[in-house]
């Protein structure tokens, strides 16, 4: 009888005590979610400030040089200038510079390639600095083709994109301070940002 | 007259005998009744559509910032009650991205911080700010038993670190709201 009664006891300690424990605070948990998708993105071009030579200044995202020729050698001029973007890449990815032309060459001659020593196409340097590393592309206009420079950058990053084109004084494709043939030149110049 | 007088005795010893055996077969004891009631309190259940506040994109995918309209439908617990006086927490842990664990690069954060707030269990919300260093509205007591709905909500995101970081790519950002209701001494 002892032993049944001490049972009985056991029982209801267990059977009532748990019971009031729960029941004294209720919590109830609701997750928050969301997701970041990997992006990059570019916003519109802008002139960095007091950063431009022998440029007229950013048109659209049309960069026009001044004076492209000297009145008197008709050798190339000097002309620089940096232009900056915002830009973000959310993931380690991959950055291209892509000149669409190698160089600057003209726009309504496409095949013939003149005699005289005359320069029939500008080649230009694009530096660009992006989430700490540095870069660049010498389109050396030796050939109208595309060309391009990769680097790989192995974390996200956000901030400012600097471009810079440069044009050397004299700059050729025949032979350093050479005439600079009439006409009207240009090339497509990418900056792209991109997965790996 | 003799005679008639014992069986007036005899009647009333009859009787007087009677009357004795009927108290005794109708006596009175009185007990007590007693119980209780355990202070109890119900989280009661979610109404609706689960229990996941679902954010989806977080950031603006052309700045990759985070995004100026994020919100969710506030969640609402229904058929909470608690016996007696008592205390509603509402706690909140930031929205992290749960694969991409290391610090975040410059320019970027990898936590979202929001306010949650729980209401209709006392006069004032119960607020928790997942920035903040404190959060002292985050327990409210209610002086009476009561039973009610509990609307929970969140909002007021903001980026860790700073507005003008992004936020680094990561299909799962997590954080958790949770409610207690508890009995208060």
């Amino acid at each position: 009888m002892a032993r049944v009664a001490a049972l009985l006891a056991l029982a209801a300690v267990t059977g009532t005590a748990p019971a009031i424990a729960q029941n004294q605070s209720a919590t109830t948990s609701m997750p928050v979610i969301g997701s970041a998708p990997q992006i990059c993105a570019l916003q519109p071009p802008r002139m960095a400030p007091g950063a431009q030579t022998n440029f007229r200044g950013l048109s659209g995202e049309t960069l026009q040089i001044d004076q492209m020729a000297d009145s008197t050698t008709l050798a190339a001029n000097a002309a620089s200038a940096s232009i900056q973007f915002e830009a973000v890449c959310s993931f380690p990815h991959r950055l291209r510079l892509e000149s669409q032309n190698n160089g600057l060459w003209r726009t309504n001659e496409l095949a013939t390639i003149p005699t005289g020593g005359f320069t029939y196409a500008v080649p230009y340097r694009a530096e660009v600095s992006w989430a700490g590393v540095n870069t660049a592309l010498d389109a050396d206009a030796l050939s109208r083709r595309v060309s391009d420079r990769r680097v790989t950058i192995d974390r996200p990053g956000a901030g400012t994109l600097e471009l810079r084109i440069e044009i050397q004084q004299g700059a050729s494709n025949v032979r350093a301070n050479a005439p600079v043939i009439a006409g009207y030149y240009g090339d497509t110049l990418r900056i792209v940002l991109e997965p790996q | 007259m003799a005679r008639s007088l014992t069986l007036a005795a005899g009647v009333l010893v009859a009787l007087s005998a009677g009357s004795a055996a009927a108290q005794s077969a109708t006596d009175t004891k009185s007990f007590t009744v007693t119980g209780n009631v355990p202070a109890l309190c119900s989280g009661g259940t979610i109404a609706g559509t689960g229990s996941t506040f679902d954010l989806g994109v977080l950031i603006d995918t052309t700045t990759g910032l985070l995004r100026t309209d994020l919100a969710a439908p506030p969640k609402v617990l229904t058929g909470s009650f608690c016996s007696s006086r008592s205390t509603i927490t509402v706690n909140a842990t930031p929205l992290a991205a749960q694969n991409f664990t290391a610090t975040a690069p410059a320019g970027f954060s990898r936590t979202v911080d929001y306010t949650a707030t729980a209401s209709g269990w006392t006069p004032t919300a119960a607020t928790f700010a997942t920035g903040a260093g404190s959060n002292p509205g985050a327990v409210q007591t209610r002086p009476t038993a009561f039973s009610g709905d509990i609307t929970v909500a969140i909002g007021t995101f903001s980026t860790n670190g700073g507005s003008g970081l992004r936020l680094v790519s990561d299909t799962s950002y997590l954080g958790v709201v949770t409610v207690t209701l508890a009995v208060a001494n």
